[in-house]
């Protein structure tokens, strides 16, 4: 494949023809943060955490999902740039349930951990919040709808890396989530034990069960700024 | 609604007219709205086989459109607008007393299957406001007096 030379950040890099921004940077040590995208899935862009300014468009771009070109001038982490990933990442809290003491994912939590990192500070927003009921009945994962921030990840996983199509999206707008078959509680019935969606869920919508006194997964988390 | 086999011969004939080609999911939809009023579970089921996609995307994709139901509409359908222009000139109003008429609330339908009471966010038609559309005919300039008329012409 062909090179294409890019400016990242002001420096001129060189990179294959057919990469998307994000991986040009990442090959480049530059590190833009992802949530809806994971390198072992197809792009989607779907949170727009990983958006970056490139010289002559009119809006931001998704880099995880736009593909390089031939001296493209792409900015990673312009003031423009840090305002809206901070932006996104408030609007995902508000609408989240917050029980982050009560987590088992909280220590691994990619949104957490995210929001760290951006410095997002106390909520701005106050908004509606779309409360589920816990689902505990499968014996292999535990459900809790409340936390997803509808990245689709486990979509993508279930049917990209297990082979199966357990989820899909359903309904719009606010009320939009993801469901299984006609909007029922996950079971052994539909899902088995591969653990591939739970692996996949930057948040802490889908986990294990926990079994008595065992501890949260993951290191506590450090937060360094 | 009626006894099952009914649904089935009225499926089989829907799709008849279809190939199979998974882009034919909306239109096999759209029919089965049209003929039966609403989509029921082991109809989508058998949509889902048909193109062979799974359950739950027929599910999705079904729930993110407004045109299709999940419970049984009535023979006809009120629309009340609760646009701003109709909302300024009593539209509340308007919603109130056909929902103590019917005897359901928006959303729903009677018990008789004869209406179901919808709302809807502008109809274009607002220097007619407030407007009330039943079964695609456009009432506008409503008043409560009027109502009962319009009701009863729908029927
Ligand atoms: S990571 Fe690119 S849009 Fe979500
Ligand atoms: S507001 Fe009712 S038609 Fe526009």
């Amino acid at each position: 494949m062909a090179e294409i030379t890019v400016t990242i950040n002001g420096r001129q890099v060189s990179a294959k023809e057919g990469m998307t921004i994000l991986e040009a940077a990442l090959e480049n040590g530059i590190d833009i943060p992802t949530l809806c995208h994971h390198q072992d899935l197809t792009p989607l862009g779907a949170c727009r955490i990983c958006v970056v300014e490139v010289e002559g468009s009119r809006t931001l771009v998704g880099s995880c999902h736009t593909p390089i070109t031939e001296g493209m001038v792409i900015h990673t982490h312009s003031d423009k740039v840090l305002a809206t990933r901070r932006m996104i990442v408030e609007l995902l809290l508000a609408s989240h349930c917050g029980s982050c003491f009560m987590c088992d994912k909280a220590n691994i939590c990619e949104l957490r951990k995210i929001a760290a990192d951006l410095e997002v500070g106390l909520p701005r927003f106050q908004m509606r919040k779309n409360y589920y009921p816990l689902e505990d009945i499968s014996p292999y994962v535990v459900r809790d709808l409340t936390k997803c921030i509808m990245c689709r990840r486990c979509a993508r996983a279930c049917s990209e890396v297990a082979g199966h199509n357990v989820f899909a999206i359903a309904y719009r707008g606010f009320d939009s989530k993801v469901v299984v078959d006609f909007d029922q509680p996950i079971d052994k019935e539909v899902c088995r034990d591969c653990g591939v969606c739970i692996s996949f869920c930057p948040t802490g919508a889908l986990g294990k069960p926990r079994e008595a006194k065992e501890e949260k997964r993951g290191k506590p988390l450090i937060i360094t700024s | 609604m009626t006894a099952e086999p009914d649904v089935a011969r009225e499926l089989a004939e829907i799709l008849s007219h279809y190939s199979g080609a998974k882009s034919e999911l909306i239109p096999i939809l759209q029919d089965v709205q049209e003929k039966l009023g609403y989509l029921p579970e082991e109809v989508m089921q058998r949509v889902a086989k048909f193109l062979r996609l799974t359950d739950n995307t027929v599910y999705g994709v079904s729930t993110f459109y407004a045109q299709f139901s999940f419970t049984p509409t009535g023979r006809n359908k009120v629309t009340v607008c609760r646009g701003t222009a109709c909302h300024v000139r009593g539209g509340a109003r308007i919603l109130a007393e056909i929902e103590r008429r019917l005897g359901i609330k928006e959303g729903e339908t009677t018990d008789d299957l004869e209406y179901t009471l919808e709302t809807t966010a502008c109809f274009g038609s607002c220097a007619l406001a407030p407007v009330v559309v039943i079964n695609k005919n456009v009432y506008g300039r409503v008043t409560t007096a009027k109502l009962a008329e319009i009701l009863t012409m729908a029927e």
